[in-house]
């Protein structure tokens, strides 16, 4: 289970995330949604312990991220494309990130082919497309066979196999009793594999409920018009009349 | 299955060995080493008093680039790419990180070191033997010669690692190492030549000489400079003559500054990528 409680982030005069508080519980694929900008990847590397908070508390199963003996077994984190260096190859990328866990070589192998990498496994990382380096990112994630994954866009770039494939394994981590904590914008997928969302705007939250209590609340009756409706007044980034 | 020390040491040997650029440094270090020393010692075997001996550091001017460029590499290695986020969310402690960075770049220093101080001894061989005359590398502090080369190329790339740990950014660090390895002693004495009127000859100008003497001695290539100098021998006229240890202490300190700036402003912030 994740928790965040009263997280606010500033970046000099920006107010990143605002007071922010929700739970992502254990046995469910929370989706984390927002406009662009709204603080959702700042919010998740402050869970993972990469950014201090300005002020409030994230917690992964009561503990902050820092304390945890073996984080990679606790938490498996996807937050960006390029988190490899573009001169080493995606094994050994990967058995960097396992050795600092005694993770042993034989698991490697396995997110590798979990993730239909093994034909690249050998190739620099610099010369990887964008699904293959997304690829490569969840298969870090789940190195350490983790029981909370955080993904921040983890389909963006994916081929619609791939789409189907991340879906299929978010449900079945979730069904295994994990905590999923996913950002997207695909508000049709995010109907598709979430259970409950988070909606955030601006830093501040929006809605914290399952997709069914949103929808059904909703005349239209789809996620994405419950999204439209709730961030109306939080969209920061929004796009001229095209005519 | 937790973190320990070791293990991120393993983790960070993985990603130094999975790398093109760090072998390639290696390989021209050595090279460089042992060609410019032969040149050195090739010119002066015609002199009448030539000891081939006193060529053996003339390839450290540009044999220390190499090992500054390695700890470079690997300070910068992790805020250039991505690589950050990967790295510090497994190791959130992050301090072990660094610590680990320290002694693997000092393990491929040492090694780097001992092939390059080992280059340049066999490339005294053939300016010897040209003369005739037997390389002695027992007697007359040559041993500290050698080992006090060995500290200083180890000693550089540990001042490389903390220069890149601490700016993150590749470009601005290489160009920070080496100017104050290279370029800054340098231009403190033409500079100071130039300021030096040979006609007057007064004593302002000559305390303006033993300033400039002093600051280059302090400089790490100065320190260096002591480390691979036998005592009472070394020092510039001028600058105190702080002895091989006085020598060995400077460069200690141009480690050990950046590394502690790197290691503060790693605990403490909020970690960014530099682009
Ligand atoms: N290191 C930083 N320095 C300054 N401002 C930052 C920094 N990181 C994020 N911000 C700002 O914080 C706000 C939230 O950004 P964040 O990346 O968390 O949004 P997001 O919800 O992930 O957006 P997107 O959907 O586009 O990915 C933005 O205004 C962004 O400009
Ligand atoms: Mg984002």
């Amino acid at each position: 289970m994740i928790s965040v409680t009263a997280l606010t982030k500033r970046y000099g005069p920006t107010t990143a995330v605002d007071g922010l508080t929700f739970t992502a519980p254990s046995g469910a694929v929370t989706g984390f949604l927002g406009p662009n900008g709204a603080g959702k990847s700042t919010t998740m590397r402050m869970i993972v312990g990469l950014e201090r908070p300005t002020s409030g508390t994230a917690t992964v199963d009561g503990r902050p991220y820092a304390e945890l003996a073996a984080p990679l077994r606790t938490v498996g984190v996807m937050l960006d494309v390029r988190s490899a260096h573009p001169g080493r190859t995606a094994f050994r990328h990967l058995l960097a990130q396992a050795r600092t866990h005694g993770i042993p070589r034989s698991r490697v192998d396995e997110v590798i082919a979990l993730t239909g990498l093994e034909a690249v496994a050998h190739r620099r990382a610099g010369t990887f497309s964008l699904g293959m380096g997304q690829r490569l990112g969840i298969a870090g994630a789940l190195l350490g066979d983790p029981g909370t994954l955080i993904l921040d866009e983890p389909v963006n770039g994916l081929d619609p196999d791939g789409v189907l494939w991340v879906r299929d394994l978010v449900r079945r981590l979730a069904a295994e009793g994990r905590t999923v904590l996913l950002s997207s914008h695909l508000m049709h997928e995010l109907a598709l594999c979430a259970d409950r969302v988070v909606v955030i705007g601006q830093g501040r939250l929006l809605a914290d409920a399952t997709v069914p209590e949103l929808v059904d609340g909703t005349e239209g009756g789809s996620l994405e018009e419950a999204y439209l409706q709730l961030t109306a007044g939080a969209v920061q980034y929004r796009g001229g009349d095209v005519r | 299955m937790t973190v320990t020390l070791r293990r991120v040491v393993a983790s960070e040997w993985t990603k130094l060995s999975g790398l093109r650029g760090p072998a390639a440094i290696v390989v021209a270090t050595v090279v460089v080493s042992g060609l410019l020393t032969y040149a050195a010692a090739n010119a002066s075997s015609v002199d009448p008093g030539f000891d081939p001996i006193d060529s053996l550091t003339a390839g450290l001017v540009l044999a220390q680039v190499g090992p500054l460029i390695l700890g470079v590499l690997v300070g910068t290695g992790e805020f250039g790419s991505g690589t950050y986020r990967a790295t510090f969310t497994a190791v959130p402690r992050r301090l072990p990180v660094l610590a680990a960075q320290t002694l693997v770049t000092a393990a491929v220093a040492l090694v780097t070191a001992l092939l390059a101080v080992g280059a340049a001894v066999v490339a005294l061989l053939p300016p010897a033997a040209s003369r005739g005359i037997a390389l002695d590398l027992t007697s007359d502090g040559t041993p500290q010669v050698l080992v006090g080369m060995v500290a200083f190329l180890v000693g550089l790339a540990l001042l490389g690692l903390g220069v890149g740990a601490l700016l993150r950014r590749p470009v601005p660090s290489v160009v920070a190492v080496v100017a104050v390895a290279l370029v800054l002693p340098i231009a403190l004495v033409l500079a100071a030549d130039a300021g030096t009127d040979p006609m007057a000859g007064a004593a302002g100008s000559t305390s303006l000489q033993d300033t400039v003497n002093t600051v280059v001695t302090l400089l790490p290539s100065g320190a260096g400079a002591l480390l691979a100098t036998p005592p009472g021998t070394g020092g510039v006229e001028g600058a105190p003559d702080l002895g091989p240890w006085g020598g060995g202490l400077v460069l200690l300190a141009w480690i050990l500054v950046p590394l502690a700036a790197a290691a503060a402003r790693l605990r403490g912030r909020d970690l960014t990528g530099s682009r």
